[in-house]
C-alpha cells in the first residue's frame, strides 16, 4: 500500500513535468468556467426576458383601458388583450440548458383558438442553435472524455516506449499496482476538476441543496469513471501510444458522434411525428368554416360541450362575440386528436431515445443531466399542457361575460387568471440514467480487468 | 520525382490495413449519409409540396366571402428545401418549415425539426457535410501524422534525401499521394450524389444546381488540401510520431468542436437578440403611435378620410365610390409593414453580427470557413433562410393589399356584402423561387477568401518551414 | 543446498523460433557468472526468464529457491537488474529517479545515503541534480548501477551493463562487482565482452542458438584461450 502511494505521488511529479498536460488541464478548467458563465448568463437572460413580460402585458391593458374607457364588450377585450404563459427555469438549467433555446419559454396568448398560437417560435439565431450551447454539461459530456484520453492514452505505453518499464517491473511492484496508481492519480485529478467545476456552477446558479446535488455529482463521477474504464481496456491491450490515441479517439467519435447521429436517423424513421403543420392547417379550416356555417349549428355543437350556457339568448345578430369564440374553440376541439397525436409522437420519440441511450453513455448522461435540470422535451410538453389548462381557465373567465352579456370593467382585468409554470426535475429519468451508466461502467471495468488479467504486461 | 514519391505514398497507404479499414468505414458512412440525406430530403420536400398544394387549393376554393375574411383566412408559405441541402442540411433542422400568412401580423416560421426531437439532435446530425467537414480531417490526421516522423525514425528519410531529393519535394510528393488516397474515399460519395441529382427531373437541367455542386466539390478539395498540407508540415516539424498525432488531434478538436461553439455563443452574448414578444410590442407601438411617435393611427385614418372626401368632392362616406374601411386597412397595412420591415431588418442585422464573429473566425479556423461556404452553396444557410422569410412576407403583403384593394373597390357598406368565389381563383398563390448561385456567392466571399488564404498561406509558410527542418 | 539462481530444463519457444533449448544452470552466492554469445543466442531470453518478464515454455527458473513463474512478484525483492540501456524518467533528476526506484523496492534512504550511492556508481556530483533528460547514456547507466546497488539484492542480473561506459568507468564497475560478490551477491551477466568476462567472472558460459554449449571456471583459462574457445564455438 505504501508503494502504491509512492507511485501516486510520483505520478503528480510526472504530470507537473509534462507541460502540455498541465496546460491542457488548465484549459479545461478555464473552458469549464466559461461554460458555467455562459450557461448561467444565458439563463439569467431568459429569466430577464420572462421578467419583462408582465410589463408588456400591463402596457397592453393600459392601452385597452384607454381604448375602452367605459365597461366594454368582453369579446372586444378578449380579441385585443394579450397575456403570457411563462416557463420559468430551474436554477439547474444554467448547468445544462438542454432544449431551452430551441423550445420557446413563453407563449403569447389571446382568447382566440389555442392551436394557432401554441407553437409560435421565439426569436433565436438558427446558426447559434446549430452550434449548440457551451454550457457545463457540454464541457463535462464532450470535453472531459477528451481530457481523460489525453491523460491516459500513454498510461503505460509511454514507459514502455521510453524503455523505463523493464527497470520499473524489475522492482517488487506488480504491474497492477503501477497501473492502479497511475489511474488513481488521474481519476483524482479529473474528478477533482469535475467536482470543482460542478461546485462552482452550483454555487453560481444557486441551486437548492437537495438530493439532486448528489445525483448530478454521481452522474458526472460515474461518467468519468466510464471513460477511465475505456482507457483501462486500451491500456490492457498494450499497444503503442499512437495506436492507443487513435483507438480512444475512435471510441469517443463512436459514442459522441456516430451513435447519436445514427440514432437520430433511426428515431426519426421509427417514430415519424405527425406534422404539426397539418394540425394548424386543419384548425384554420375549421375556424374559418365557422363563419360560413349556420350559427345555430355552431352553437349547438358548442352547447354540447358547455351545457351550462345552453339557455342563453339565441343569436340573431350578424356578428356576436360569443359565437365567434364558440367556433374558435370548436376549431381547437376538431384538431384535438391531431394535437394529442403530435405531442404523443414527440414523447414517444423521446422515450425511444431513453430506451436506446444505453448505446452511448454520452447520450445517457446528456439526457439524464437535462432531465435533472428540467430542460428537455418532456418538460416543454408539460409546459404546453399547462398552457392548454391556462387557456381553458381564460375561456372559463371570459365565458360568463360573453354569455351573460356582462360588460367587462377596468377592475376585471386584474381578476383575470394568470399563468406561471416552473420546470420540475425529471428525477426518475435521471436516476434510471445513473443505473444504466453504472451498468455500462461496470461492463467496461470488468472487460478491462479481464483483459488485464489475461494479458500479462510486457515490459518491452 | 514528386510523382514517384506520391505513387509510393499512395500505394503504401492502400496497403496499410488501418487505412483501408478506416476509409472503408468512412466511405460507407458517406454513402449512407448521402442516401439517408436524400431520403429525408425527399420526404420533407414531398410533405411540404403537398401541404403547399393543399393550402393553395383551399385558398382558391373559398366560397363567397368578404375580402377581409379572406385576408384573415390567409395562407401558408412552406419553405421548399434547396436542391443540394441533402448534402448539407445546414440550418434546415433548426429553422421552421412554414409560416402562416395573414392580415395585420407577421408570424414566426414554425415547426423546426429540432423542436420535434429531444436533446439528442444537439449531438449533431449525420450529414454528408458533417462527414466531410469533421470526419475526413480526422482521417487525414490519422493518415498523415507519421508522414515524416516514421521515415525519420526508420531512417528511410536520410536514404531518400541522399538520392538528391529536396525535403520540399518529398513533402509535395507526400501531399499528392495522400491527396489521391483521400480523393479515393470522398470521390465515390460525391459521384453518387451527382448521380442522384442527375436522376431528378427538377435538377437534371438546372445549371444553377450544377454550378453549386461544382463549387461545393471545389471548396472541399481546398479544405482537404489544407488539412493534408498542415498534417504533413506538423509531421515534419515534430520529432516523434506521438507528439505529431497529439498536436494534430488537439488542432482538430479545437477547430472542429470547441471554437465553432464558443464563437457562436460569444456572438450571441455580445449582440443580444430581442425577444419576439418585445419586438411585436415595439412594432405595435410604432404602428399605433407612428414611427416618430407623433403620428397616431387614428389621426392617420382621419386624415385619409378627410382627403378622400375632398378628392371626390363629397361630404359623407356614403357618397364615396370606394370603401373607406378598405383604404384605411390598406394604409394601416402599409404602415405596419414598413415598421415591421425596419424591426425585422434590425433583428436580421443582430443575427448577422452574431454570425459575423463566427465567420471571421474562419480566418483562424478553416472549419469555420468551409462550414458557411458549404451551407451557402447547399442553400441551407442563414442568408437563404432570410431570403425565404422575406419572400413570404412580400407575398403576404401583396396578398393582403390586393384583398384590401378589392375591399376598397366594393364601395360603401362593403361589410354587408361578399365577393364571388371566382375572385379568389384569380389570386396567385405563393411560389418560392430560391435565389441563384450568384446571389449566394455575395454572402460567401469571406469564407471562400479565408479558405484560399489558408491554403496558400499553409503551402507557402509550411513548406518554407519544412525546408528549414533538420533532417536528423 | 539451494542455489541463488537455478535453471532446470528451461525452454522458451517463440512462435517462429526456439530461443532456449533446455537450459540447466546453477549459480551460488558469491559467484559471478558471465554468459557469452552472439546476438540472438538466447542471452536476453535467459535474463527475461529469470526476471519473470516472460514465461518458460517448459522447465523452470528458480531465484533464491523460488520458482520465478509462480512468484514473479516476490522474487523481485531478491534481485537487481541493469539493462543494456538504462532508461529513466527524463524529467526527474538522477537523485529523484534513484529515490523513486529505491522506495519502490521498499527502502527509504536519506538524501545523504542516496548521494553516496550515486557517488559510488561514479555519477559526477554536478549531474546529480540535473534532469536525466540531459544525461549521456553512460551517466544513465551509472544511475542504473546505483539503483541496483542500493537495492542490496541477493542476485544481480546484468544485460550488457557496461555498454556506453568509458574504459575507466567500466573498470570501476568491475571493481564494484567484485566487491558485491565478495559480500555474497550472485551475479549473472550477459555480455559480448570476452575480456571483461574473464576479468570479473568466476565462471563463463558460452551460448549458441539457445544452447549452453560450454561452462568453465575463468581461473582455468587466460583471456586468449577464452577468446579461442569462443571463436571455435561460433564457427
Amino acid at each position: 500500500m505504501k508503494i502504491f502511494w509512492i507511485l501516486v505521488q510520483y505520478e503528480w511529479r510526472h504530470f507537473r513535468a509534462a507541460k502540455g498536460l498541465v496546460v491542457l488541464t488548465g484549459l479545461v478548467l478555464l473552458v469549464g468556467l466559461y461554460g458555467i458563465y455562459y450557461g448561467t448568463t444565458e439563463l439569467a437572460r431568459q429569466r430577464q426576458h420572462l421578467a419583462e413580460l408582465p410589463a408588456l402585458a400591463r402596457h397592453n391593458v393600459e392601452e385597452l383601458k384607454t381604448k375602452f374607457p367605459e365597461p366594454a364588450d368582453a369579446g372586444e377585450i378578449g380579441y385585443y388583450h394579450t397575456t403570457f404563459a411563462v416557463h420559468h427555469p430551474l436554477p439547474w438549467a444554467g448547468l445544462s440548458l438542454g432544449q431551452r433555446d430551441v423550445n420557446p419559454y413563453y407563449v403569447k396568448l389571446r382568447l382566440l383558438g389555442l392551436q394557432g398560437q401554441l407553437y409560435a417560435a421565439e426569436n433565436v439565431n438558427p446558426t447559434k442553435m446549430l452550434s449548440g450551447n457551451f454550457d457545463l454539461a457540454f464541457v463535462l459530456v464532450y470535453l472531459f472524455p477528451l481530457l481523460i484520453i489525453a491523460l491516459c492514452f500513454n498510461l503505460l505505453s509511454s514507459e514502455r516506449e521510453q524503455g523505463i518499464l523493464p527497470l520499473l517491473l524489475a522492482q517488487p511492484v506488480s504491474a497492477g499496482v503501477v497501473v492502479g496508481a497511475k489511474l488513481t492519480f488521474r481519476v483524482g485529478l479529473v474528478l477533482g476538476l469535475a467536482w470543482l467545476l460542478s461546485a462552482v456552477a452550483m454555487g453560481w446558479a444557486r441551486v437548492p441543496l437537495d438530493g439532486r446535488v448528489g445525483l448530478w455529482l454521481a452522474l458526472v463521477t460515474v461518467y468519468c469513471l466510464f471513460w477511465f474504464g475505456v482507457a483501462f481496456i486500451v491500456t490492457a491491450w498494450q499497444r503503442p501510444s499512437a495506436f492507443n490515441a487513435v483507438a480512444l479517439v475512435g471510441v469517443w467519435l463512436l459514442l459522441l458522434v456516430l451513435v447519436p447521429g445514427l440514432l437520430n436517423v433511426y428515431v426519426a424513421a421509427k417514430r415519424p411525428v405527425p406534422q404539426g403543420i397539418e394540425l394548424t392547417v386543419k384548425q384554420r379550416e375549421q375556424i374559418h368554416g365557422g363563419w360560413d356555417k349556420p350559427k345555430a349549428e355552431t352553437m349547438n355543437r358548442f352547447f354540447a360541450l358547455y351545457p351550462q350556457w345552453r339557455d342563453t339568448a339565441t343569436i340573431k345578430e350578424r356578428f356576436v362575440w360569443r359565437w365567434y369564440y364558440a367556433f374558435q374553440h370548436l376549431g381547437d376541439q376538431s384538431v384535438q386528436p391531431l394535437a394529442a397525436a403530435y405531442s404523443t409522437g414527440l414523447r414517444q420519440r423521446y422515450e425511444l431515445v431513453e430506451t436506446l441511450n444505453w448505446l452511448s453513455p454520452a447520450i445517457n448522461v446528456q439526457t439524464s443531466l437535462n432531465a435533472l435540470a428540467g430542460s428537455d422535451l418532456p418538460t416543454h410538453l408539460a409546459f404546453q399542457q399547462s398552457v392548454v389548462r391556462y387557456h381553458d381557465a381564460l375561456r372559463a373567465y371570459y365565458y360568463p361575460f360573453l354569455f351573460n352579456k356582462t360588460p367587462f370593467a377596468h377592475a376585471d382585468y386584474a381578476r383575470e387568471p394568470t399563468h406561471t409554470f416552473t420546470s420540475t426535475s425529471e428525477t426518475p429519468t435521471a436516476v434510471q440514467g445513473l443505473w444504466k451508466l453504472l451498468l455500462s461502467t461496470g461492463v467496461v471495468g470488468t472487460v478491462g480487468l479481464l483483459l488485464f488479467r489475461a494479458r500479462p504486461i510486457q515490459p518491452r | 520525382m514528386i510523382q514517384s514519391i506520391a505513387q509510393k505514398e499512395f500505394i503504401s497507404t492502400l496497403r496499410d490495413r488501418r487505412f483501408v479499414v478506416l476509409s472503408g468505414l468512412l466511405l460507407a458512412l458517406l454513402l449512407a449519409a448521402t442516401l439517408v440525406g436524400r431520403g429525408s430530403y425527399r420526404t420533407l420536400q414531398h410533405e411540404r409540396m403537398v401541404a403547399q398544394q393543399t393550402v393553395n387549393e383551399q385558398f382558391h376554393n373559398q366560397p363567397n366571402r368578404h375580402p377581409h375574411r379572406v385576408a384573415h383566412y390567409g395562407s401558408f408559405a412552406f419553405r421548399p428545401r434547396a436542391g443540394l441541402s441533402f448534402l448539407d442540411a445546414g440550418l434546415d433542422s433548426f429553422t421552421g418549415a412554414s409560416v402562416f400568412l395573414e392580415a395585420h401580423q407577421q408570424n414566426s416560421v414554425n415547426f423546426s425539426q429540432a423542436q420535434q426531437s429531444g436533446s439528442l439532435i444537439r449531438f449533431g446530425e449525420l450529414t454528408v457535410a458533417f462527414v466531410l467537414q469533421v470526419l475526413v480531417p480526422l482521417l487525414i490526421v490519422f493518415l498523415c501524422f507519421s508522414a515524416f516522423t516514421e521515415e525519420r525514425e526508420t531512417g528511410t528519410l536520410k536514404l531518400l534525401l541522399s538520392q538528391g531529393v529536396s525535403m520540399r519535394r518529398v513533402a509535395w510528393g507526400k501531399i499528392a499521394g495522400y491527396g489521391r488516397a483521400v480523393a479515393l474515399v470522398v470521390g465515390p460519395a460525391l459521384a453518387l450524389a451527382a448521380w442522384l441529382l442527375f436522376g431528378e427531373e427538377e435538377f437534371a437541367h438546372n445549371p444553377d444546381v450544377w454550378v453549386r455542386l461544382a463549387l461545393f466539390v471545389a471548396g472541399y478539395a481546398v479544405y482537404f488540401f489544407l488539412w493534408i498540407v498542415g498534417a504533413v508540415v506538423v509531421s515534419a516539424r515534430q520529432r516523434h510520431a506521438r507528439s505529431a498525432l497529439v498536436l494534430l488531434l488537439g488542432c482538430w478538436m479545437l477547430g472542429c468542436i470547441i471554437l465553432p461553439k464558443a464563437t457562436a455563443n460569444l456572438g450571441a452574448t455580445l449582440f443580444p437578440t430581442i425577444t419576439k414578444a418585445q419586438m411585436d410590442a415595439d412594432v405595435h407601438e410604432a404602428a399605433q403611435k407612428g414611427i416618430n411617435g407623433h403620428d397616431p393611427q387614428d389621426q392617420r385614418s382621419a386624415a385619409l378620410k378627410a382627403n378622400l372626401l375632398k378628392q371626390y368632392g363629397v361630404d359623407s362616406e356614403e357618397k364615396l365610390p370606394v370603401s373607406v374601411g378598405g383604404l384605411v386597412m390598406a394604409e394601416s397595412e402599409a404602415y405596419t409593414s414598413k415598421v415591421y420591415q425596419q424591426h425585422f431588418a434590425d433583428l436580421t442585422r443582430t443575427y448577422e453580427r452574431q454570425n459575423a464573429i463566427s465567420n471571421w473566425a474562419g480566418l483562424l479556423n478553416p472549419y469555420q470557413a468551409i462550414r458557411p461556404l458549404s451551407m451557402g452553396l447547399a442553400g441551407s444557410d442563414f442568408a437563404h433562410y432570410v431570403h425565404f422569410q422575406q419572400a413570404a412576407e412580400s407575398y403576404r403583403y401583396q396578398l393582403v393589399q390586393r384583398l384590401n384593394g378589392l375591399q376598397a373597390s366594393m364601395g360603401y357598406g362593403d361589410k354587408e356584402r361578399k365577393l364571388d368565389a371566382a375572385t379568389w381563383q384569380a389570386i396567385p398563390t405563393f411560389a418560392y423561387q430560391a435565389p441563384p448561385v450568384g446571389w449566394a456567392l455575395g454572402y460567401l466571399l469571406l469564407p471562400a477568401l479565408a479558405l484560399l488564404l489558408w491554403a496558400v498561406g499553409l503551402s507557402w509558410l509550411g513548406l518554407k518551414l519544412i525546408d528549414n527542418t533538420p533532417v536528423v | 543446498m539451494t542455489y541463488l539462481l537455478e535453471a532446470k530444463d528451461l525452454r522458451k519457444q517463440y512462435a517462429d523460433k526456439l530461443a532456449l533449448r533446455g537450459l540447466n544452470l546453477q549459480i551460488e552466492a558469491g559467484e559471478v557468472f558471465c554468459l557469452l554469445g552472439q546476438n540472438g543466442a538466447g542471452k536476453s531470453t535467459t535474463i527475461n526468464l529469470f526476471l519473470g518478464f516472460i514465461e518458460p515454455t517448459a522447465g523452470a527458473a528458480y531465484l533464491n529457491g523460488l520458482e520465478v513463474a509462480a512468484n514473479s512478484l516476490k522474487i523481485k525483492q531478491y534481485l537487481a537488474y541493469i539493462p543494456e540501456n538504462v532508461m529513466l524518467y527524463p524529467h526527474l533528476t538522477g537523485l529523484e529517479n534513484l529515490a523513486l526506484f529505491s522506495s519502490l523496492a521498499g527502502f527509504s534512504y536519506k538524501e545523504s545515503e542516496l548521494l553516496a550511492y550515486l557517488d559510488q556508481a561514479g555519477l559526477p556530483a554536478e549531474a546529480v541534480r540535473r534532469r536525466v533528460g540531459t544525461y549521456s547514456k553512460g551517466m544513465r547507466q551509472k544511475v542504473g548501477i546505483a539503483i541496483a546497488v542500493a537495492k542490496h539484492a541477493k542476485v544481480l542480473l546484468l544485460d550488457e551493463p557496461t555498454s556506453g561506459l568509458d574504459p575507466k568507468a567500466s573498470n570501476e564497475f568491475s571493481e564494484l562487482l567484485r566487491q558485491l560478490s565478495q559480500q555474497g551477491t550472485a551475479v549473472f551477466m550477459a555480455t559480448h565482452d570476452i575480456f571483461r568476462a574473464k576479468e570479473v567472472g568466476t565462471r563463463v558460459g558460452i551460448m549458441r542458438e539457445g544452447e549452453l554449449v560450454d561452462v568453465r571456471p575463468t581461473a582455468a583459462l587466460n583471456a586468449n584461450e577464452l577468446e579461442q574457445l569462443y571463436l571455435t564455438y561460433m564457427q
